[in-house]
């Protein structure tokens, strides 16, 4: 089982985070493995089996009986790093040199994207799907690095 | 690495003593790299256009001394100097505009700056001396019931806790407290005892005299909202009574509590504030703020961009709290 965790915190202008990876329903498609979606109520529900609103023990127990994950940058690739349990965060504008953490597989596509100042809120920041690496790159890295 | 830019805050003196305070500034032995004027009056005037003040801009301009002019915010001058602190030089005299230093008082100072070295300040003199006969400690403990060290003259280099009016110290070392009011009283104190806290030494230092003509109108005495020099009183005596403990506000999202727990077991005698106490067990940052008034020398997203962070988050809080 692999945990996809699609979306980072929501801003609040409304705005859609640029930190959100553009690709996810194309991403499930080419994963053969049963997913289950974590996130927060409201969120767009992408496969069957979405949990919302997880404690952080069950959060924790989900952890521990997947295979591996997918995320954004968002709380959660912080999360299942300190258990260990390390999987590919999908990067556009925030440094993974700063914010991302060296065991889990960190993929950026190209640096010139970040934006300048990464310690500024992110309702600045306009979305853009180009900045982020496509799914077969995706399921690339996840077949060599989680088989 | 020893960059010095001179600060003054000025409210009030424009025809007073802040004339006195340039004059001495531009004739010091050793000159500033940057002046700067932060004009904190109700109503801002053009100075140029003033016989003496227009001398003085041509004097800096033949001495070679950079000089700014900036109308501030009327905030209070600890917002003045926490701007002066994070400008990038590498020191920072604050020179208070109804003090007259002596034209050694700079490079007397300046002779003690070294990488252990927080702040160094010398004799702040006001006429008729009253305080000859103490024998004052400069230790935060006794700063209610003894004089501070720097009003009489300094016979001798000495380590203290905090400094007054005055001094020059390390840039970028420490945050002004922004949480104090308008007045900002006591500002000083807690930025030098914030200085001394992280193990830097605080000194005074002999021949480095300055004379303090204390002016009943202008600068923090045209506030008389006594309620406002309580609430900093309050806000200070909160301060000293966690001196002893290291205080750590969590003022940020999830995921940088969870990054922070790696940090955590390392810090000695933590008080923690918390957003997410599931994650960093510890107090609200409600009672911080109630605490500690405003609590962004504890962001960690604003030191970061403030060191202009190219490291790990979690090295940011090692830098930060160990």
């Amino acid at each position: 089982m692999i945990i996809i965790s699609p979306y980072s915190k929501a801003l609040r202008n409304g705005k859609p985070n640029a930190k959100n990876y553009p690709y996810w329903k194309e991403l499930i498609e080419l994963i053969d493995e049963p997913i289950v979606q974590i996130g927060i109520a409201g969120e767009e529900q992408l496969v069957p089996d979405f949990r919302k609103n997880l404690s952080l023990s069950e959060l924790r127990e989900l952890v521990n009986q997947c295979k591996t994950w997918i995320s954004c940058d968002s709380f959660f690739q912080h999360f299942a790093w300190d258990k260990k349990k390390y999987g590919i965060v999908l990067w556009s504008v925030s440094d993974p040199l700063i914010f991302g953490h060296p065991e889990n597989i960190n993929l950026l596509k190209d640096r010139n994207n970040l934006v300048e100042n990464q310690f500024l809120w992110w309702e600045d920041t306009e979305h853009d799907a180009n900045k982020f690496v496509r799914p077969e790159a995706v399921i690339e890295s996840l077949n060599a690095n989680f088989p | 690495m020893n960059s010095v830019l001179c600060s003054v805050a000025t409210r009030g003196r424009y025809h007073t003593t802040l004339p006195l305070t340039l004059n001495a500034i531009i004739n010091q032995t050793k000159k500033v790299d940057k002046l700067i004027i932060f004009d904190d009056n109700d109503e801002p005037q053009d100075m140029r256009k003033e016989l003496v003040y227009s001398y003085f801009f041509q004097m800096l301009d033949i001495k070679g001394i950079k000089w700014e002019w900036l109308f501030a915010n009327k905030k209070g001058q600890h917002h003045i100097h926490q701007i002066a602190n994070t400008m990038g030089f590498d020191w920072v005299w604050r020179v208070d505009d109804d003090a007259i230093p002596e034209p050694n008082v700079l490079q007397n100072l300046f002779n003690y700056t070294h990488k252990n070295v927080g702040a160094i300040g010398g004799a702040i003199l006001t006429p008729p001396f009253q305080f000859e006969s103490f024998k004052p400690t400069g230790k935060i403990e006794n700063i209610n019931t003894e004089p501070n060290i720097q009003w009489s003259f300094i016979d001798k280099v000495k380590e203290v806790e905090h400094l007054h009016c005055s001094f020059l110290y390390r840039a970028g070392g420490h945050d002004y407290n922004l949480g104090l009011s308008r007045v900002a009283h006591r500002e000083e104190t807690l930025f030098t005892y914030g200085l001394f806290k992280k193990g830097y030494k605080i000194l005074v230092v002999p021949n480095a005299n300055t004379w303090h003509f204390k002016n009943p109108n202008g600068g923090i005495r045209s506030e008389t909202n006594q309620a406002l020099y309580e609430q900093d009183e309050n806000l200070f005596n909160n301060l000293i009574n966690y001196s002893d403990k290291k205080i750590v506000i969590l003022n940020c999202g999830m995921g940088d509590h969870v990054v922070f727990t790696h940090v955590l077991p390392k810090i000695k005698n933590a008080e923690v504030f918390t957003c997410y106490p599931d994650i960093v067990p510890g107090r609200s940052i409600a009672e911080a703020r109630q605490l500690f008034g405003n609590i962004d020398q504890w962001s960690i997203y604003i030191k970061m961009h403030q060191w202009k962070w190219k490291g790990s988050l979690e090295d940011a809080y090692r830098k930060m709290y160990l």
